[in-house]
């Protein structure tokens, strides 16, 4: 027979236990129900519940939950309940694997009494909670191994078509960031000559004042998990704990990815381990390529575009050259232009004048390209504005320099030959302004060399040239070129000549000669580059 | 020091809606929680967080997004990200978000899509 005063007490621990019971269902986490419970259990005033995630404590229950101060949890803990300062604390365990710590503020009666049943209570339980949190923890862990490896391949997906170096660099950086746990990073890239082409960071720079084209980073990156510089080639590292690796393809460095402060949970930062070492570097490797890439693209794209404008530097040229020449009695006129790239920098040009008279001209600027093209561009304004106003070539000279010095947007000087021929009497009237010597071959045999009378064009302000006057006698002819013609150099480097192309000015007509002279020239370089504009103009007193 | 997150939220209904701007990292995750814990407490039903200012996610982040999500379903809640990075995106379905959590494209839809569930 039961007797009633253990009939009470059935009926009060099957209370109890729905209680328990009822708590341990709620809404609650585990330990805070943990905590509660022991607290009915026992009769407590308040308690707690310590549980160690990874290396670190923390503590639950319906008032305590918080961060745990260094010194509160008892060292060296005993291996069963204890009482320290009027507080009860219980190890929780299960075959001698310690999983928590309860403690219990304000315990009635005979505390360690409760200690050994709250230890059989909720060991288990907190063996089975913390279990469940490792096979989290693990699931978690595995999961982000899934997520780098998917990282990695997404990565070199996504790159292989981003060809825009500003996006391609976030890409780098923010999955860097996120796939090492740290809280900020820092991606540069560089030229060849170690200038900084693009810098992109997320938090506070890591790099920033420093020479990231002097640091000599180790194969596989470089750790730095103590404080306090480092001095590593000459450079400053910073304080904090980092992570570097080298972007490079093919032992040229494009730039360095840097992250910082590795986060915990708990606020910590962390040290950075080989595996985010080699999981950076693999990044910085993938990166590398994709960068070269887009660089390569982006090359061909400023080539395509640069190609482009000479093209249309060189149709405007060719609008400048004079389309057809002019046909004047007494004068038989042929004239060529050959440019050795899109643009060149040899300019001709012929004015039929008042009284049946006949300007020209030959120029020869330096450089080529845009900037010559540009120069060729502005001397033909200026030959145009002022040929109906100068008095004498000489005059036309002067004008025409003037007005260079004063609108020419780039400091460049050209060679230049002015002629001025009168059919009727046969003056020719001439200005070489540093010009290669024209030829004037006599029709009854012998040239003459008509030299410079002066300084090229657009060398000095205030520059002189001097006026010459030769007569021209019928069947007299004369060739004015530029030097492309007599300097096109043959595969033993040995140049054309004066000589040749004055042999060449023997026989025919102007046409016939101007056709011989560009083939004989042709023929004399073979397959030998020129980098030289080739112009030839033949005037012939008929 | 790293980039700061900012959240804020906006009570419609049963709904609150979140938004987050900058890295959910540890600070970014805890800002979160914060904001989402207290509009639970006020009684919302359901959560949109809207992620569109934010590029970055790391494993802690998740790990409190994971904490928010199961405390949302202890109360027979729901939790919907919208705006998401494609990056961001995958690295939810990957680390187990998705399975529990709505995925959608806009915020609009992710109100949609919530209010469905809760009706």
């Amino acid at each position: 027979m039961t007797s009633p005063a253990s009939l009470v007490q059935g009926v009060r621990l099957e209370e109890l236990w729905k209680k328990i019971a009822g708590i341990l269902a709620s809404d609650e986490s585990l330990p805070a129900r943990i905590a509660e419970a022991a607290v009915l259990a026992t009769g407590a005033q308040e308690a707690a519940l310590y549980l160690r995630e990874r290396d670190a404590w923390t503590r639950s229950g319906p008032k305590l939950a918080g961060a745990v101060e260094a010194g509160e949890i008892p060292d060296p803990l005993p291996g069963s309940a204890f009482v320290r300062e009027g507080d009860l604390w219980v190890p929780l365990e299960t075959e001698g694997e310690l999983h928590g710590l309860l403690r219990l503020l304000g315990v009635p009666g005979e505390p360690l009494e409760s200690g050994a049943l709250l230890a059989f209570l909720f060991g288990s339980l907190v063996g089975a909670h913390r279990l469940a949190r490792m096979v989290r923890d693990a699931e978690f862990e595995l999961k982000a191994r899934l997520l780098e490896l998917e990282s990695l391949y997404d990565l070199g997906l996504s790159l292989g078509g981003q060809l825009d170096l500003s996006s391609l660099a976030d890409e780098v950086l923010f999955r860097s960031i996120s796939l090492t746990d740290a809280g900020r990073g820092t991606l540069v890239l560089m030229e060849d000559s170690g200038a900084v082409l693009l810098e992109r960071s997320v938090g506070a720079e890591i790099l920033a004042g420093r020479d990231a084209a002097a640091w000599k980073l180790p194969e596989g990156g470089f750790i730095h998990n103590a404080t306090g510089a480092v001095d590593m080639g000459g450079a400053s590292l910073p304080c904090d704990k980092m992570l570097a690796v080298e972007i490079s393809v093919s032992g040229r460095r494009l730039g360095v990815l840097a992250v910082a402060d590795k986060e915990s949970r708990d606020s910590r930062v962390l040290d950075f381990t080989p595996t985010d070492a080699r999981l950076l570097s693999l990044f910085a490797n993938q990166a590398a390529a994709a960068i070269e890439t887009a660089r390569l693209h982006k090359e061909a794209l400023e080539k395509e575009r640069i190609e482009r404008e000479l093209e249309l530097a060189a149709t405007i040229q060719r609008q400048i050259l004079p389309r057809d020449l002019p046909s004047v009695p007494g004068i038989s006129i042929a004239a060529r232009n050959v440019p050795t790239r899109q643009v060149g920098g040899d300019y001709f040009d012929v004015f039929p004048l008042s009284g049946g008279r006949l300007a020209f001209l030959v120029a020869d600027v330096s450089g080529k390209g845009i900037p010559a093209a540009l120069l060729v561009s502005t001397v033909h304004a200026a030959v145009h504005l002022q040929i109906d106003e100068a008095r004498t070539i000489s005059d036309l000279v002067q004008r025409i320099d003037r007005h260079l010095q004063r609108y020419a947007v780039t400091r460049k000087f050209l060679t230049a030959f002015f002629g001025l021929l009168e059919p009727e009497t046969g003056v020719l009237r001439y200005v070489s302004a540093g010009h290669n010597p024209a030829l004037l071959r006599r029709a009854g045999g012998g040239i003459e060399q008509l030299g410079a009378t002066g300084v090229p064009l657009g060398m000095f302000p205030n520059a002189a040239w001097r006026e010459e006057t030769r007569p021209m006698a019928k069947g007299d002819l004369l060739c004015v070129y530029s030097d492309g013609i007599t300097e096109a150099l043959d595969a033993s480097d040995e140049e054309f000549g004066v000589p040749r192309l004055s042999r060449l000015l023997d026989a025919g007509s102007p046409e016939e000669i101007c056709r011989r002279v560009f083939d004989e020239v042709a023929s004399f370089a073979a397959d030998v580059p020129q980098y030289d504009d080739q112009t030839l103009l033949l005037l012939r007193r008929t | 020091m790293s980039e700061t997150c900012k959240v804020s939220s906006e009570r419609r209904g049963d709904v609150a809606i979140l938004w987050t701007d900058g890295y959910i990292n540890n600070q970014g995750g805890e800002e979160i929680a914060k904001e989402a814990y207290s509009r639970l407490e006020e009684g919302a039903r359901a959560l949109v967080m809207n992620l569109e200012k934010t590029r970055i996610v790391n494993s802690i982040g998740i790990s409190i997004l994971i904490e928010v999500l199961e405390k949302v379903m202890d109360r027979k809640g729901v939790l919907a990200f919208c705006g998401l990075t494609p990056t961001i995106d995958k690295t939810f379905r990957i680390m187990g978000l998705a399975q529990y959590a709505e995925i959608y494209p806009t915020q609009e839809d992710a109100l949609r899509g919530v209010e469905a569930k809760t009706a």
